[in-house]
């Protein structure tokens, strides 16, 4: 099968500054697919070079199996898109934008404005400029929606949203998803890449650090271990290779991210003077925080 | 679609220029009938007026007690400039407008080439200038007939409205041309107004002496010279050639930029 979108190589600079280089992966048809890093990573770059906003300095990127540059119309008439920050023609009213998007995307359908306006709380009859900006977000949540894409290209799209309405939206790509939509998502944030993706690609400085499927994430060796201790500063770990951090947490407790073998773990620490151990799994952010600072 | 979008955002400034040019036109022609009353004090006062000035503002060889000359000294004036800085505003507006409120992201995700968006907007400015200019026209005649039309080369005044026509689709193309080519849009509308009032003291500079009367060949202003077009009842064919291919060379030059430009937002 072929993939949906396919990266390869792709890489943006502005001048001397740096963009994003070397990017290269794959979104398969029906996925929901994570694009995590910090700010100024280099996703939105990425994001904006697949709907051909600005052009790849090289590398190359295909959607539907159509290259992003030379075949962008085609490929932007079955993409829904919702970037970071909205930003819409001030004068017109949210009913109107819809419209006017529809329009583009040949297909007006009424109905569908009201469904979504009517699930995501809006008033249709409002100027955008006198929407606050969780309220824009709506509408471009609606606007990318609204033609059912076959792909759908999500720039940080619960910034904004309270926690009640990012339920409903998680909610909304459920459905979308549950129609064969595939989901290009990226955040900042872990626990909602956790909670709705399939992959995650990792991105650091411009460049890919990993891509993973968030179960293997989540699988990986890395452990959060918690050692009750009397005396906690006096255990010697110097023995055990790879721990990666060691904190220790009021006077009795030794908090350790450790990456490495679990029985060479516990036969090190057997002789240590503990007299409780927690083992668990980290949180996303836990995992991500650890490739990112390496 | 997106014609009928920018022709929609633009027509209130559109209105508001319509009924000042008008406005000014008919104050001008209105006072016209009791001036040409007093035409030896006219003539006394533009005698009155050093040489350069006169050249300058083609007093020389205009004169204020005939209804065109009035018109080619007074009117002109206003409608070269204020419709050269309306162009410049509105062409500029047009394309930097998107990006200064960062709504091209928008646009640019829709399904819709970059090339239907750069002719839709070219196409937007220009029906703007022409209406205006149509506004000049339709308010000129109507004048025409509040003060009392002598009888007047209608030839000379459309050879003289074509000119001021082309010369703001002139000024529109610049303008529209520097909007499509930048990066950072915030200073193309002074950028635009700018080259407006550079050209216009060129255009003054280049009557007021003989040594640079050369820049006549380079200021837009000159091209639409109304005393040059009223006694000689002719637009010359080299200006209007000049005009033709900027406005031509810089719409190909902003479609084919901004087919392959970066949208910074």
């Amino acid at each position: 099968m072929k993939p949906i979108v396919n990266i390869e190589g792709l890489t943006k600079t502005y001048g001397k500054r740096r963009g994003i280089s070397g990017i290269t992966f794959a979104i398969e048809e029906g996925e929901v697919f994570g694009f995590i890093g910090p700010n100024g990573a280099g996703k939105s770059t990425t994001i904006r070079t697949l709907l051909n906003i600005i052009f790849p300095t090289s590398g190359s990127a295909s959607i539907f199996g159509k290259d992003v540059v030379t075949q962008s119309l085609d490929i932007r008439r079955q993409i829904g898109y919702l970037p970071s920050e909205v930003f819409y023609y001030d004068d017109m009213k949210v009913v109107d934008l819809l419209r006017f998007a529809a329009a583009f995307h040949r297909c007006r359908n009424e109905k569908r404005i009201a469904d979504l306006a009517g699930r995501l709380d809006l008033d249709l009859n409002r100027k955008i400029e006198d929407l606050s900006f969780g309220n824009r977000k709506k509408v471009g949540i609606a606007q990318a929606l609204l033609h059912e894409p076959k792909l759908l290209i999500l720039d940080e799209p619960t910034g904004g949203l309270d926690p009640l309405m990012q339920n409903t939206f998680f909610e909304l790509l459920k459905e979308e998803r549950a129609k064969g939509t595939t989901i290009f998502f990226s955040s900042h944030i872990l626990s909602e890449v956790q909670r709705m993706c399939d992959r995650v690609a990792i991105i650091k400085d411009g460049s890919l650090i990993k891509v993973e499927s968030v179960e293997n994430l989540m699988r990986n060796n890395l452990r959060h271990i918690t050692l009750t201790a009397r005396q906690p500063d006096e255990i010697d770990l110097s023995a055990i290779a790879g721990i990666v951090r060691r904190e220790r947490i009021g006077t009795t407790h030794l908090k350790l991210l450790y990456d490495g073998d679990m029985k060479a773990f516990v036969q090190g620490i057997a002789g240590c003077p503990f007299t409780d151990i927690l083992i668990e799994e980290p949180s996303l952010d836990e995992i991500f925080l650890h490739y990112y600072t390496n | 679609m997106l014609f009928r979008r920018e022709f929609k955002r633009n027509l209130r400034g559109l209105i508001i220029w319509s009924i000042i040019i008008a406005g000014i036109i008919f104050l001008y022609l209105g006072i016209f009938p009791s001036m040409a009353k007093q035409q030896q004090d006219m003539d006394n006062l533009m005698n009155a007026v050093p040489e350069g000035m006169q050249k300058a503002f083609g007093m020389d060889r205009l004169s204020l007690g005939t209804l065109l000359g009035f018109y080619g000294i007074e009117i002109h004036l206003m409608t070269t400039l204020l419709g050269s800085i309306y162009a410049a505003l509105l062409a500029s507006g047009i394309v930097a407008k998107e990006q200064n409120e960062k709504t091209a992201e928008f646009l640019l995700a829709l399904p819709v080439s970059r090339p239907t968006i750069i002719v839709h907007k070219w196409l937007a400015a220009m029906a703007n200038v022409l209406l205006f200019n149509a506004v000049i026209v339709a308010a000129s005649f109507a004048g025409f007939q509040l003060a009392h039309g002598e009888d007047l080369s209608y030839k000379a005044f459309f050879l003289l409205e074509l000119a001021v026509l082309m010369m703001h689709l002139t000024f529109a193309g610049i303008a529209f041309l520097f909007s499509a080519v930048a990066r950072r849009t915030r200073s193309i509308v002074s950028m635009s107004l700018g080259t407006v009032f550079i050209m216009y003291f060129l255009s003054v500079a280049a009557g007021l002496s003989d040594r640079l009367s050369w820049l006549k060949y380079v200021t837009p202003f000159k091209y639409a010279d109304s005393a040059q077009i009223i006694t000689e009842r002719s637009f010359h064919p080299l200006y209007a050639g000049i005009m033709a291919i900027a406005i031509a060379g810089c719409f190909l030059a902003s479609y084919w930029y901004y087919n392959k430009k970066d949208i910074a937002v």
